[in-house]
């Protein structure tokens, strides 16, 4: 369980606060979607989670442990990150990259590579065809694919996902969206998820929490959000984008 | 001659040329592998510790803009030393700033994404500098590398005027004996040792590089061992060549008997310095039971001497005029017995150093005309041009227009000023005097061109210029353990006059022989060493 009390982070001494009071309860292997436009909060509350953004106000725990009280580099290495960038390690394979964590975890490399065919077996890039490969060789979808993989190694309990799927196309998007759903079925992990896509957010939220402004403005299940929506805002946020493309549903 | 007389002109030099060849391997491969090791650390702090990034960029800037001969000459006042590790610390110097920079840039240049992935994941600062920006920084520190690399070899050129060898000694020596072949047997290879260092690094680089599945038949570990192995061959092939020792006596001289001790002879970087050194080291081998170490072509006044007074070199030919001012910081004085009383006084006080006895030659500046202007207008002294020297044109050097003791002075004491006064360099003017550019130049009175172009110097009647006499300075030390030495080097005495040393220098500048066999020659001549001492 990930839990956010009243946590506020400025980053100019007070002056502005890009999240402000925010209060969240993550429950153990649920997905968390933070959804929102630009600029709401979502990504600086996601960073402070792991610490790569420390929080100026409030407190965040972790499996009941304040994270400030933790060690950050130990901290990090227990919670899988996928990032927006992707970011993978141009100068190591593809099983390089993937063995990282436990690299780092001082796993032995027999244990580190077994975990890495395991994990490419899962993303779908078997380790025969692809381990021994270099990143640049793989296209932006497989990429992501791997920056999963990473992110799963050495089996964390929580799972932090940045936008992971912003840059890829839509299709290969919605491929990658129906195979997190069948990771996150098979591992049920405690997932945080950050989103600015609805779509997105509606096929692998188990519950969705708005932002707008640094604060949640609603947290609740699709349905509820949907059928009860507590302020304009989050009206807004869902029927537009389904209304326009129901615009487009005749035609196909 | 027709025939490839390049090829003998090479040949004869081979065993010098293998010489400087390794020498300048191993300035340049010291510096390059000590400035690694103090480049990469210095770059790798400036990035973790911003503050430093301004101080350091800025202090191996500031290394970088240093004129490399400025920088020789300061290191030598700090450290007393001429020869190998002022050479080496000077490329060093400038050696860092591509180093430090391309490791800077390098590191810095690492994409934000994979930086924010390497946190992410929960590496230390320490890992991730040595497992991901060092790595990816690679190929830029690289290049920094083979750029430092590769200007190392051309300034290494210079560190011949500082005796470290190398093949900068050819190319001074040809500069200063206006030989173009002796420059290109400098400049050649040291443009081919150029490119050697710099594809061998990147042999290097490409042994190393970590390949894709699908390149990997292209290479084979044996080639990979080869290009991993070859700097190391280079290197020490570099050493083999510069401090094996069967070169030696070829190429440094020396008599074939045991020597009892070893007299350093030290040169600057021109002709008339080559041949007067040659004299004494000859002297020295066939008179004495000394060996003789040519440290010719030291790049200047202060170098030589600084050299000679920290016991570098035990003796080279200085001049009286040039003491005075450059060396003593006095004024110059008219009267030449005057002019060598005053410095050797100075010198045995000072630097406990002697001067012996002049050579006989006043080596001063000389006002000089074509020689059939001369004859024409029947111009003998210098009070002779006074009528037309409003219709003259002078070619000066910018120190005689500028100096008091040059042109302003001459004017004066003349009383007449030339119609027009242009600067030309040292080495051209000669030949524009005699192609009509200029019809007036400040001739050093012994250049052996002022005879191949067909010019005259006038007398000093009004004695303006002051005395330049040449003569051995001799440190007390060697004169004293060594009695023998004040006796053969005043063998000299007096025996050089200026149409002597004038000639020798035509044979060498014009007829393009070398110094060693004038002065062989003239020795012989003069009945100072017999023919069949080698």
């Amino acid at each position: 369980m990930i839990v956010l009390s009243h946590v506020g982070k400025s980053f100019d001494n007070g002056t502005t606060y890009p999240v402000k009071d925010l209060s969240l309860e993550i429950r153990q292997g649920e997905t968390m979607i933070l959804v929102g436009s630009s600029g709401c909060g979502k990504t600086t509350t996601l960073k402070m989670i792991n610490r790569l953004i420390e929080p100026t106000e409030g407190t965040i725990e972790i499996g009941g442990r304040n994270v400030m009280e933790q060690d950050p580099v130990q901290l990090r290495r227990s919670i899988g990150y996928v990032f927006q960038g992707i970011g993978l390690f141009p100068h190591m394979t593809i099983r390089e990259n993937v063995g990282i964590v436990p690299r780092l975890l001082g796993w032995s490399p027999e244990k580190r590579r077994a975990e890495a065919t395991r994990l490419l077996e899962l993303v779908g890039l078997p380790d025969r065809d692809y381990g021994s490969r270099f990143p640049d060789e793989l296209s932006g979808g497989q990429q992501q694919r791997v920056g999963v993989a990473r992110a799963l190694a050495a089996d964390p309990e929580y799972l932090l996902m940045d936008e992971p799927f912003g840059a890829l196309d839509p299709v290969t998007r919605e491929t990658l969206q129906q195979e997190m759903l069948r990771i996150k079925s098979r591992l049920r992990k405690t997932i945080v998820f950050v989103t600015h896509d609805i779509f997105e957010a509606l096929t692998l939220g188990d519950r969705i929490a708005v932002l707008h402004d640094g604060n949640v403005e609603q947290v609740g299940t699709k349905e509820e959000l949907l059928r009860s929506p507590a302020t304009n805002m989050v009206k807004e946020l869902f029927s537009r984008p389904a209304l326009r493309s129901a615009a487009f549903a005749d035609l196909l | 001659m027709s025939e490839p007389h390049w090829l003998f002109f090479v040949v004869d030099r081979l065993a010098e040329l293998r010489l400087r060849t390794g020498e300048h391997i191993v300035l340049t491969a010291v510096s390059t592998v000590v400035a690694i090791t103090a480049a990469i650390p210095l770059g790798i702090l400036a990035c973790r510790r911003t503050w430093l990034r301004g101080p350091v960029m800025g202090s191996v800037s500031i290394l970088q803009t240093i004129p490399s001969l400025a920088m020789l000459a300061m290191l030598l006042a700090a450290l007393g030393k001429i020869g190998v590790i002022p050479a080496v610390i000077a490329l060093t110097l400038y050696a860092l700033l591509p180093m430090v920079r391309n490791t800077v840039t390098g590191i810095e240049g690492v994409p934000a994404e994979i930086v924010e992935a390497a946190r992410g994941i929960g590496m230390t600062a320490r890992q991730d500098l040595w497992m991901v920006r060092m790595p990816i920084a690679t190929p830029v520190i690289v290049a920094g590398i083979r750029t430092a690399a590769v200007v190392g070899v051309g300034i290494a050129t210079l560190s011949a005027f500082i005796g470290a060898g190398g093949l900068g000694q050819f190319i001074n020596r040809g500069l200063a004996m206006s030989n173009t072949s002796l420059i290109l047997l400098g400049a050649i290879p040291a443009a081919l040792l150029a490119l050697l260092v710099d594809s061998s690094i990147a042999a290097v680089q490409w042994a190393l590089k970590r390949r894709r599945k699908d390149e990997i038949h292209r290479t084979t570990p044996f080639l990979r061992g080869v290009a991993l192995f070859q700097p190391f061959v280079l290197v020490a092939a570099g050493f083999f060549a510069a401090y094996s020792d069967s070169t030696d006596t070829n190429v440094r001289g020396g008599s074939h008997e045991k020597p009892s001790a070893v007299i350093k002879i030290g040169s600057k970087a021109f002709t008339e310095q080559f041949i007067l050194g040659e004299m004494m080291a000859q002297l020295i081998e066939s008179h004495t039971k000394l060996a003789a170490k040519r440290v010719f072509n030291l790049g200047g006044t202060l170098i030589c001497h600084n050299a000679l007074v920290n016991g570098e070199i035990d003796v080279y030919p200085e001049y009286t005029g040039t003491a005075l001012t450059a060396i003593l910081g006095r004024s110059t004085v008219r009267d030449p017995g005057e002019a060598l009383a005053i410095v050797a006084k100075a010198y045995e006080k000072r630097f406990r150093v002697d001067w012996l006895q002049p050579f006989g030659f006043d080596n001063s500046y000389s006002i000089t005309v074509r020689e059939d202007d001369a004859v024409r207008n029947g111009w003998e002294r210098i009070s002779d041009l006074a009528g037309k020297a409003a219709h003259l044109k002078a070619g000066f050097t910018a120190e005689f227009a500028e100096r008091p003791d040059g042109y302003p002075g001459l004017a004066r004491a003349y009383g007449y000023q030339f119609g027009d006064v242009v600067d030309v360099d040292s080495s051209l003017m000669y030949q524009a005097a005699a192609k009509g550019d200029v019809d007036v130049i400040c001739a050093y009175t012994t250049d052996g061109r002022i005879a191949a172009y067909k010019l005259k110097p006038l007398v000093d009647d009004r004695r303006f210029f002051p005395p330049y006499q040449a003569a051995p300075v001799v440190r007390n030390a060697a004169l004293e353990r060594h009695p023998e030495l004040g006796r053969v080097l005043n063998l000299l005495a007096g025996k050089i006059d200026n149409a002597t040393m004038r000639r020798l220098n035509y044979q060498v500048d014009v007829d393009g022989r070398s110094a060693r066999e004038a002065a062989r020659e003239f020795l012989i001549a003069r009945g100072l060493i017999r023919r069949d001492h080698r």
